[in-house]
């Protein structure tokens, strides 16, 4: 009798046992790059450049708890200010022939509200790709909309490109490039 | 003895049957948290999350080692933070592509000979600006000639210093029309209007280009007067005027795509 009451009892508390430790199935998700502000920072000893872009169109798609990330730029859309300088960025980054720049990274999704991301990035530029791993972006999230900010640590040699000069002065290798975007679960 | 080793092994019967039901029913849970890594953090807080998440690197660290951080041609980066990689964070091979972003091929394919324009265009503009600049040595030099240039007290047969400002001014014409030849025959990569210092370096143009004309024309003039004898008069006697009006606009020209400057060494 009393084993049967044990059978019994085990039979009726199993199922909730597992209904407790069954893990929820994390849905597909897809990330849109709603508004977003990239920013790169030009040095030379007698000039201070920044260029900025407002275009970057940004997808994000989660699969088994993995989300891959693409953000793109168009090149001829980074104003600095100068019509004639930003026309000389594009000449320079070979713009032209490689008018996107492409930046890809994964993200585990459990981690994507996360007050810090750390990201891999992959940036494909001027005809080159360069890896920048662990750069860190804050982020703050505010109902629906996550605000990323951060700086992408690029230089002009990663993507082998030859330092425009000014009075025969080349610009300091260092083109960092902040990021400022609004991304949305859709 | 008998009757309690039967009731033992019914016991462990039952401890082995319930064990193999906790197994079968519990154990799909666990495999699919392992296999999905951080999906069991999902109901935890933010905090939480990083903390899981830190946790559970450890066990993608069983996986192939991801290449190190490294340009393509095989030069390290500086800029990374740090070589430790992990497998789960290392960008995709796959995901989402420009077409899904609605780039259209024509948005995303380049033009080598677009490019190679622009290169030319580049190259141009920078003759340009070196000419421009060495420019800038003879227009100088023939305002500081221009001193010497008038006759001295009705004395109309020294012509040395003249000569001088003439071959000054000559020279500064010719390069000047070498400088913005170059200009002129870059080629156009843009139709949009000019932005920022160089919008004044074109105004400018309707300054200094005129000047550059008119300058040795009525520098000519005055000088024929002079030669006859004369004292200059007329419209030749705004040479000096002019020319001073078109060098200062070069000046200024120069500036216009040179400003803001920020000294910083």
């Amino acid at each position: 009798m009393k084993k049967n009451s044990l059978l019994l009892f085990l039979l009726l508390t199993l199922p909730v046992y597992t209904l407790l430790n069954a893990q929820p199935p994390v849905p597909d998700q897809t990330w849109k790059l709603d508004q977003s502000s990239l920013t790169y920072h030009m040095s030379h000893p007698m000039h201070e450049v920044d260029g900025t872009s407002h275009a970057a169109l940004g997808k994000g798609v989660c699969h088994a708890g993995q989300c891959d990330f693409l953000v793109a730029v168009a090149v001829k859309t980074f104003d600095s200010g100068d019509s004639n300088r930003d026309l000389h960025m594009i000449q320079t980054t070979r713009g032209a022939q490689f008018p996107i720049v492409q930046v890809r990274f994964r993200l585990a999704q459990a981690g994507l509200n996360s007050p810090t991301l750390d990201c891999d990035l992959e940036v494909q530029f001027a005809g080159n790709t360069a890896h920048y791993t662990h750069v860190i972006f804050q982020q703050t999230i505010n109902g629906a909309a996550h605000h990323i900010t951060g700086v992408v640590p690029a230089t002009v040699s990663d993507f082998k490109i030859d330092p425009p000069t000014f009075l025969t002065i080349p610009i300091k290798n260092a083109i960092p490039v902040r990021v400022d975007m609004v991304w949305h679960a859709m | 003895m008998e009757i309690s080793g039967s009731a033992n092994m019914g016991w462990a019967r039952v401890l082995i049957g319930g064990m193999c039901l906790v197994v079968l029913c519990g154990a799909p849970g666990r495999v699919a948290a392992q296999t999905t890594g951080q999906q069991a953090t999902t109901q935890l807080d933010p905090a939480q999350q990083g903390i899981e998440v830190a946790a559970a690197k450890p066990d993608a660290l069983a996986l192939p080692d991801a290449p190190l951080p490294s340009l393509e041609g095989g030069a390290p980066l500086s800029a990374s933070s740090s070589l430790q990689t992990y497998a789960q964070n290392q960008p995709p091979s796959t995901g989402p592509s420009l077409g899904d972003l609605g780039l259209t091929p024509a948005d995303t394919e380049g033009s080598a000979a677009r490019q190679a324009l622009m290169d030319r265009r580049t190259h141009m503009l920078k003759i340009h600006q070196r000419l421009g600049l060495i420019t800038v040595i003879p227009v100088a030099a023939a305002c500081i000639s221009s001193v010497g240039a008038p006759p001295e007290k009705g004395n109309y047969s020294d012509t040395t210093s003249r000569d001088i400002h003439i071959a000054l001014g000559a020279t500064a014409v010719a390069m000047y029309a070498a400088t913005a030849s170059y200009a002129i025959r870059a080629p156009r990569v843009s139709h949009e209007p000019a932005r920022g210092g160089v919008k004044w370096h074109k105004y400018l143009i309707y300054i200094h280009a005129p000047g550059m004309v008119l300058t040795p024309i009525l520098g000519a003039m005055a000088y024929n007067q002079i030669s006859s004898g004369q004292k200059v008069h007329g419209i030749a006697s705004a040479h000096s005027g002019v020319a001073v009006a078109t060098a200062a606009s070069y000046g200024a020209a120069i500036i216009a795509v040179s400003w803001p400057i920020h000294l910083k060494f």
